[in-house]
């Protein structure tokens, strides 16, 4: 029994699986903020370059990546696949639990798999500064590296909460010569705004994301990037459910489980993309795709699927998801990389549309997990990718009670090494399992502030 | 120069050695079944750890506080109050506090259990802060220092301290001895703690943060609030809070009941409280913990008795906390007096910490 399934750089995915193409029913357009009519290329333009606006909008089923990025991209890809066989031993689970390990790039994580392609586009389209936001670090250190390598300026917003907890992120972004500023800020209006409503607020993605989008509108010269939730982040990611089918099959297998924790939904986008191109299209009808959320952010199990903005302040055009309303400041868990108010549309759609569907964990339970995965398998895997590993341990001992031998694969989307202090924290039991209390919420929603 | 009240009464704890639960009345009855004063031995196994040299005691002649900050090795100290010959009583604790405040100490340590805790208080109140060195039979107020140690760890930061809330308990004694645990929120002192480290220095307990999580909290309760519902709310700041934000005024040490936004009853007990639930309407109960046990439902002379949330319903109680309170009681409790009750408690309840955040917390019952 083979432990690494590896793929030869030749046969590394050339292009990237539009699942737009084989959605049941079109996705619901985003619509301008101030017009609420949907956007064009146009709307968008002031802070992306065309071919990224493009890739956002493309019906095309396969997308080519351009042979520049595809060389950056060969520094850790294709990612091994391993089959977590001691895992399976201690769990004494006769499922096999496959899991991609995305921790084998620069930053660490499946991040640069779309900071590469986005930095690649900006410089060609000629501009000379990135703003962006980070929660966890991982997606700012990600694009420091990205712009890094095609001589572009980066200007990142990171949340508060993060920034103290997790300071050697900062430290990589500076190393890869980005600039790196706490959100929120006094930089910006929306900044502003906050602070003054609550100097001593922890910050928030949703805070974070409307100032890179004021810095890049307000400055000529700059484009924003996201690194998750958006169409063309979640196309970038799919390399990763390519290589892990190809690598399936290379060992006669098919997953019936897919698993990958979500914060705007981008790395489960990912490995679960061109399964649920299967599935959409009958081919294979019964894989279960699951992502995994923590229960204090629990945007697709307890919000609402309708249109909300993308950030606090209202900048970003509405998009059509689940969202817990875009106000929504969620408590300062240790995976900074999940609190995020919305999700992924296409995510979105598709767990509405119940091709996906989505479950929900506490802090100290998955960390329980992550400290199961790294005495078996030995990797600290970040506290974000320790939701997935909780709910793939989750379904190997339902098959333990079943006796049914699942495949299942997880997406094991980076590193735990800067995040030991939330080692720390377990350790010295003081994870505080947060909650979002839905019932009460559900309960007064028609009196809530209608999400326009 | 660090100035500390301290003060021992030294027959606490006395009837627990003896299978009395508490003290007050039986301290012959005690002595006769041969129990010992150890008051003085635990105030002196927490003194022992004090080497700091900038404090100053005022403290109480004899076994009421001089004797064991002699044996402790601590010389730096004045009387301020002579304790009688022979017995002492609850009237000397206040006696000797109010002496302590004309003395403008920084801090009073005391040494006692519940009923000393109340007896500091009455005279204290929230002007300054307290510490316990537990010796009683019951210790359910948030007074008292978690070991002997700690209480060094204190005083020796006496002029730099942080304060925090704690809440101060009355037992009912009689109903106690008979095994009934009748539990009502008796003030709220301001308690001496320590800054409490954690790796990234955030966990720092600070006044403003307190203020600032009741005041979300009570942004997310007013917020979810129902009409033609009627609304239970329990003692203590956070409740107050928020009634507060409602506009109202809140018993701080009772309960109200609140409907519409209008205050229906103030400072209501069981029959008023079974009077307003005597109608169709939906109804809450919205509670805060209370003590150091944190208790969320105590039986006997609490108000809101197991017939009241029989009638709102269990699954119609909002808990709320501030992460503060939350950090100091990792489990919460529940004890209505009625077993049956009890029991269909889940094992873990939500509670409300901030705007639309909770947390999971495991009842014990
Ligand atoms: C390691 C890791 N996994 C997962 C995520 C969640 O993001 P997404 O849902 O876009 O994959 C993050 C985000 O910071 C991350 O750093």
């Amino acid at each position: 029994m083979q432990t690494k399934i590896l793929l030869d750089e030749e046969e590394m995915p050339k292009r990237w699986y539009n699942v737009l193409a084989d959605l049941l029913s079109p996705l619901d357009p985003p619509l301008h903020p101030a017009t609420q009519k949907p956007v064009g290329p146009e709307d968008l333009s002031a802070i992306f370059p065309m071919e990224l606006i493009r890739q956002e909008m493309s019906p095309d089923r396969y997308i080519d990546i351009p042979a520049e990025v595809l060389e950056v991209l060969s520094l850790w890809r294709p990612s091994p696949l391993y089959r977590a066989k001691r895992l399976e031993r201690h769990l004494k689970t006769p499922a096999k639990i496959y899991y991609k390990w995305e921790g084998v790039s620069p930053a660490g994580s499946h991040k640069p798999n779309t900071s590469v392609p986005q930095a690649y586009y900006n410089m060609k389209a000629g501009v000379e500064r990135i703003a962006t936001e980070t929660g966890a670090g991982q997606w700012g250190s990600a694009l420091a590296f990205a712009t890094m390598l095609y001589d572009l300026q980066c200007t990142i917003y990171m949340v508060r909460s993060s920034y103290t907890q997790k300071p050697y992120r900062k430290s990589m972004m500076q190393v890869w010569g980005a600039e790196c500023i706490p959100s929120p800020s006094t930089k910006t209006k929306s900044g502003q705004v906050v602070l003054a409503k609550d100097p001593e607020t922890p910050g928030s993605l949703g805070i974070a994301i409307s100032e890179a989008v004021e810095d890049a509108a307000t400055h000529k010269d700059t484009n924003y990037a996201l690194g998750s939730v958006l169409n063309h982040v979640c196309l970038h990611q799919t390399v990763i459910g390519q290589e892990c089918r190809e690598q399936l099959a290379k060992v006669d297998e098919y997953p019936d489980v897919v698993i990958g924790c979500v914060g705007g939904g981008s790395n489960f986008a990912g490995i679960s993309f061109p399964f649920a191109g299967d599935k959409m299209s009958g081919k294979h009808k019964d894989v279960d795709l699951i992502g995994v959320e923590p229960a204090s952010c629990p945007t697709l199990t307890k919000g609402l699927y309708a249109y909300d903005f993308g950030d606090v302040a209202g900048l970003t055009p509405l998009l059509k998801m689940f969202t817990l309303g875009h106000d929504f400041v969620p408590p300062s868990i240790h995976a900074g990389g999940l609190r995020y108010h919305g999700d992924s549309p296409i995510v979105s759609k598709l767990v509405h549309e119940g091709v996906m569907r989505a479950v929900a964990y506490h802090q100290s339970e998955v960390f329980e997990a992550a400290q199961t995965f790294a005495r078996t398998e030995g990797i600290i895997v970040a506290p974000e990718t320790s939701h997935a590993v909780k709910a793939a341990i989750d379904q190997a001992l339902e098959c333990r009670k079943t006796g049914e031998a699942k495949t299942i694969l997880f997406n094991c989307s980076g590193h735990g090494n800067f995040d030991m202090t939330a080692y720390d924290a377990f350790y010295a039991k003081k994870l505080v399992d947060y909650e979002y209390p839905a019932e009460l919420i559900k309960q007064s929603l028609a009196r809530l502030p209608k999400i326009p | 120069m660090h100035r500390i009240g301290f003060v021992v009464n030294p027959v606490a704890g006395l009837g627990g050695t003896v299978g009395l639960k508490g003290t007050d009345g039986v301290i012959t009855e005690a002595l006769r079944r041969g129990a010992v004063p150890s008051a003085n031995e635990r105030a002196i196994s927490a003194l022992k750890y004090i080497h700091g040299n900038d404090i100053t005691f005022l403290t109480c002649s004899g076994l009421m506080g001089e004797t064991a900050l002699q044996k402790a090795g601590i010389f730096c100290f004045s009387i301020v109050y002579n304790s009688p010959v022979g017995s002492t009583t609850a009237d000397d604790t206040r006696r000797a506090c109010r002496l302590f405040l004309d003395e403008h100490v920084d801090l009073v340590l005391f040494c006692g259990g519940d009923g000393t805790a109340r007896d500091v208080y009455d005279t204290v109140g929230s002007k300054v802060p307290m510490l316990g060195i537990p010796a009683g039979v019951k210790m359910y107020s948030a007074v008292f220092a978690i070991d002997p140690k700690s209480v060094a760890a204190v005083l020796e930061n006496a002029g730099s301290l942080m304060t925090r809330e704690a809440e101060i308990l009355d037992i009912d004694e009689q109903s106690y001895r008979k095994g009934i645990l009748s539990t009502r929120l008796y003030g709220i002192a301001r308690v001496a703690a320590l800054e409490e480290y954690v790796q990234t220095a955030k966990h720092v307990i600070e006044e403003k943060d307190e203020e600032r999580a009741k005041n979300e909290i009570a942004n997310f309760i007013t917020e979810v609030m129902l009409p033609d519902t009627t609304y239970i709310i329990g003692a203590g700041t956070t409740t107050e809070s928020i009634v507060h934000k409602l506009g109202l005024r809140k018993t701080l040490l009772g309960v109200d009941v609140v409907r519409n936004r209008l205050l229906l009853v103030n400072d209501a007990d069981e029959r008023a409280l079974l009077a307003t639930l005597n109608n169709d309407a939906d109804s809450r109960i919205i509670v805060s913990p209370i003590g150091a046990q944190g208790f969320i439902f105590g039986r006997g002379t609490q108000q809101i008795s197991a017939e009241v949330i029989r009638k709102v319903g269990l699954s119609n109680i909002i808990i709320v906390a501030t992460p503060a309170k939350c950090a100091d009681t990792p489990l919460l409790y529940v004890d209505t007096g009625d077993p049956e009750l009890d029991a269909q408690f889940p094992d873990s309840v939500q509670v409300i910490t901030g705007y639309r955040i909770a947390q999971r917390k495991k009842i014990s019952k």
